[in-house]
């Protein structure tokens, strides 16, 4: 064969393959290549650890690859707006939703709206909150906290990871609630409220589990949490709605594409993401990052984003939060 | 003793051959890392973070430790060489470092770099080893009102990076202060100057600014001039500091270590303030102050001896209370949770084995670093005989990749470009990058600290004054602008008098 009929023959197979890539992908042949999954935070964290412990559980059933795409940035709506902006429906490209995903079209101005620019698939989990002061302080349960801030209004300094999340805005529910005032001091993620809460700069701080390691050593007494359900790890405290204040908060998250992808597409990613929360390497990270499992399936995931998307926007006018 | 016990314990577990192995790659890597512009340890290591799973904890931890410190001894290389900071605690170190290169001293200034490097990393081992618990408890002494005091010294450094115009490090300072401010503002989460671009709502990020103002702007200034190259590289005389170099570099290493070692134990930024302000004491302390900024030794030997103590002492609260001081221990504190161990205040007892194996390994760590270091001084010299049309498009890949590699974002790479640009400019006006960085460093902090303060003491601007620790830096930050500004204004008084009497 000569050189030319070689490159001829060569050029023929690639116009195939071109047009055989060019075909509609069809809903039963999905998926027939590796799926990104956009983390919209640093790798090394802990959100991310726990999607790559699921990702590796997901491929699993998925029967392809799940590649991990770190996209951080805009208190983790970068990635997902960047999805609904730019990528196909066709089920390759999905994102973590993490709750900032509804929250922040209210407070500043977004390129995207959560009520209609995602796809949404499934729910996986959410976080443990709760609430620390320092050992050596007077305050032996929750109760006799919110007493003291009862009495002495707007004294109680209370740390979180900043304004708008899920901590700042409990807190002023559970004040709402029980009728009282107290003050935030917004900081930057579990490092700085630990420090500021061992060093007495604020009486009381409300966090995901950073505080961990403290509370173990003695340092911090944990008052109360706030999921549905006492902890594993600490089931001696109690939760908010045991203590007669109706609040749980867990900054639930899942997983979406943009929108417009076929339902049968939608549905093969959730029964592969069904059966990756039950799989051991998942559960097992996280306990370690002491997060919940909260699955919902499609239906029930869609109806909980629209709630969600209700719960905030109301939360942020409340809190005076709203963009101008 | 309890302590040679305890380090016995120590070096047992370091010096098993599989953890020699992983000391040595991760000091590699961080060698490495430091030394391509644009990539630093934060990328390096979650890239790596998977790779240590398999590892035993120990393994998997000394290797990423050991990155990080590497980095911050092949930071200053590039910073040196090709006046391009590998990291942004290298950022004061091309002031005085690419001065004496160009004199043909890359050799002398590489070398006080190095063995500054591993004397003052030594030594904030031994201080970690010896004081950790009690200085951690300390540290967190530093509630809102001590940073905002802290800061307020730190931006008083300023009038000494300038070696030209007061006015116009100020009016850097004031633009950096501004950049600092895009983004969604830390207390009450309003977006400020984002022009609703999504991409700014965090803000723009310190490496692609430092970046573009330091890697993009020296090529463009470069290119410009064909000769100076050659006379660079035959004027290259003697390859380890002189006696008297020695003579000159003690004090600042001395210096240098312990501000390091205190600024590293304090949430935020330690290396890069802790170089800035080393290098500002030492121009302070000088008696030919004069000469900073046109190549002495004492401008590379003191911040480098900083940024290294300050990563050493960057472990202490991690290691101790469990709280990573900056990025770069955040990234640690997870992969400690990956295999199942939880910093704190238990970890010295639940895990002797483990931190005391860690303590050890960067003893070791640091020796592999100066082998490593030193005999390849000869090397980077070299690269400065590269021919600028082989080298500026790699050191232009490389600061892309490095951008890039920060967050997977291609508008950092836009970011730095523009910021390449007015880089460029700047240094064609005479305008100093150094203290826009500084000002963009500290001011988001010092914002953030001041607004946090005055909430705790509901609006009262007396708790500043009121806190001890808050009083000592403000009387000290009075007594560095008066030191540096009342010769300036004699000397103009002076002179206006000199005038009039003619």
């Amino acid at each position: 064969m000569s050189r030319l009929k070689l490159t001829a023959a060569a050029a023929a197979v690639a116009a195939i393959v071109a047009a055989v890539g060019l075909l509609p992908a069809h809903a039963q042949s999905f998926p027939t290549k590796p799926v990104t999954l956009i983390v919209p935070w640093p790798a090394g964290g802990s959100s991310d650890l726990a999607l790559r412990a699921f990702a590796e559980a997901a491929q699993k059933h998925l029967g392809q690859q799940i590649i991990i795409e770190n996209k951080a940035g805009a208190s983790g709506t970068l990635g997902p707006a960047q999805m609904a902006a730019t990528a196909k429906p066709d089920g390759y490209t999905l994102a973590q939703m993490p709750i900032t995903v509804f929250r922040l079209p209210y407070m500043t101005k977004t390129t995207f709206d959560p009520t209609k620019d995602f796809t949404y698939v499934a729910g996986l989990t959410g976080y443990t909150f709760g609430v620390v002061v320092q050992s050596k302080s007077p305050w032996k349960t929750f109760k006799e906290l919110v007493d003291y801030a009862k009495a002495n209004p707007g004294k109680v300094k209370y740390g979180t990871p900043g304004t708008g999340t899920s901590l700042h805005i409990g807190m002023e529910q559970i004040a709402k609630e029980a009728g009282v005032k107290w003050t935030q001091v917004p900081f930057k993620g579990a490092a700085e409220t630990n420090a500021a809460l061992l060093g007495g700069h604020v009486d009381a701080v409300a966090d995901s589990t950073g505080w961990r390691a403290l509370v173990e050593s003695g340092d911090f007494r944990l008052l109360v949490t706030w999921g549905a359900d006492r902890t594993k790890n600490w089931p001696n405290v109690p939760t908010l709605k045991e203590l007669g204040i109706n609040l749980v908060a867990n900054s639930p998250y899942g997983i979406a594409g943009p929108k417009g992808i076929d339902p049968k597409v939608v549905k093969v990613l959730h029964d592969a993401f069904a059966k990756a929360v039950q799989e051991p390497v998942y559960l097992e990270s996280l306990r370690k990052f002491d997060q919940e499992l909260a699955y919902l399936n499609t239906a029930d995931y869609e109806k909980h984003a629209v709630e969600q998307i209700a719960d905030a926007k109301k939360l942020i006018a409340d809190l005076g939060l709203k963009k101008d | 003793m309890d302590l040679i016990g305890n380090l016995a314990v120590g070096f047992g577990v370091a010096l098993q051959p599989i953890n020699l192995l992983y000391c040595f790659l991760g000091v590699f890597i961080g060698t490495l890392v430091g030394v391509l512009p644009g990539i630093g340890p934060v990328a390096a290591m979650s890239l790596l973070l998977p790779v240590t799973f398999t590892a035993t904890p120990e393994a998997g931890i000394i290797m990423l430790a050991g990155i990080y410190y590497g980095s911050m001894y092949g930071g200053s290389t590039t910073a040196i060489l090709v006046n391009i900071p590998g990291e942004a605690a290298s950022v004061v170190t091309t002031l005085d470092g690419h001065q004496m290169a160009k004199q043909g001293r890359a050799g002398p200034a590489l070398g006080i770099a190095a063995i500054g490097s591993f004397i003052a990393g030594t030594l904030a081992i031994v201080g970690l080893m010896l004081v950790a618990p009690t200085l951690a408890r300390f540290a967190v002494k530093f509630g809102p009102a001590e940073y905002f005091s802290l800061m307020v010294l730190g931006l008083s450094i300023l009038t000494y990076l300038s070696h030209g115009s007061l006015l116009k490090a100020m009016i850097m300072a004031c633009f950096g202060l501004v950049l600092g401010l895009i983004g969604l503002d830390s207390i009450s989460a309003v977006a400020r100057l984002t022009f609703d671009r999504m991409e700014l709502v965090d803000g723009v990020g310190l490496v692609p600014i430092v970046m573009g103002l330091f890697g993009i702007a020296e090529i463009l200034v470069n290119i410009e001039q064909k000769l100076t190259r050659q006379t660079v590289a035959e004027r290259i005389t003697g390859l380890l500091p002189t006696r008297q170099d020695w003579a000159d570099s003690a004090a600042p290493l001395a210096r240098g270590s312990v501000l390091g070692f205190l600024l590293g134990i304090l949430p935020g930024g330690g290396a890069v303030i802790s170089s800035f302000l080393s290098y500002a004491v030492e121009k302070r302390v000088s008696k030919t102050p004069e000469r900073f900024g046109k190549g002495a030794i004492e401008g590379v030997a003191g911040p480098e001896a900083a940024n290294n103590a300050a990563a050493g002492s960057g472990f202490i609260p991690l290691l101790t209370l469990g709280i990573p001081p900056n990025v770069v221990m955040a990234l640690l504190l997870g992969a400690f949770i990956v295999h199942n161990v939880q910093p704190g205040p238990l970890l010295m007892v639940q895990n002797p084995g483990l931190f005391w194996g860690i303590v050890a390994s960067m003893y070791i760590g640091n020796l592999m670093l100066l082998v490593l270091n030193l005999p390849l001084i000869g090397l980077w010299v070299q690269v400065l005989r590269v021919p600028y049309r082989i080298l500026f498009p790699l050191i232009l890949l490389f600061c892309i990749i490095g951008v890039f590699s920060v967050s997977n974002s291609i508008f950092d790479i836009y970011v730095m470009v523009v910021f390449g640009v007015l880089g460029y400019l700047m240094r064609k006006f005479g305008y100093e990058p150094a203290p826009l960085v500084l000002a963009f460093v500290l001011g988001p902090m010092m914002e953030n600290n001041l607004r946090k303060s005055l909430i705790i003491s509901d609006g009262s601007f007396w708790i500043f004054l009121e806190r001890p620790i808050s009083l000592v830096c403000l009387v000290l930050a009075v007594v560095l602008l008066a030191s540096a500004l009342l010769p300036m204004w004699r000397a103009r008084r002076e002179r206006i008098a000199l005038e009039s009497a003619n």
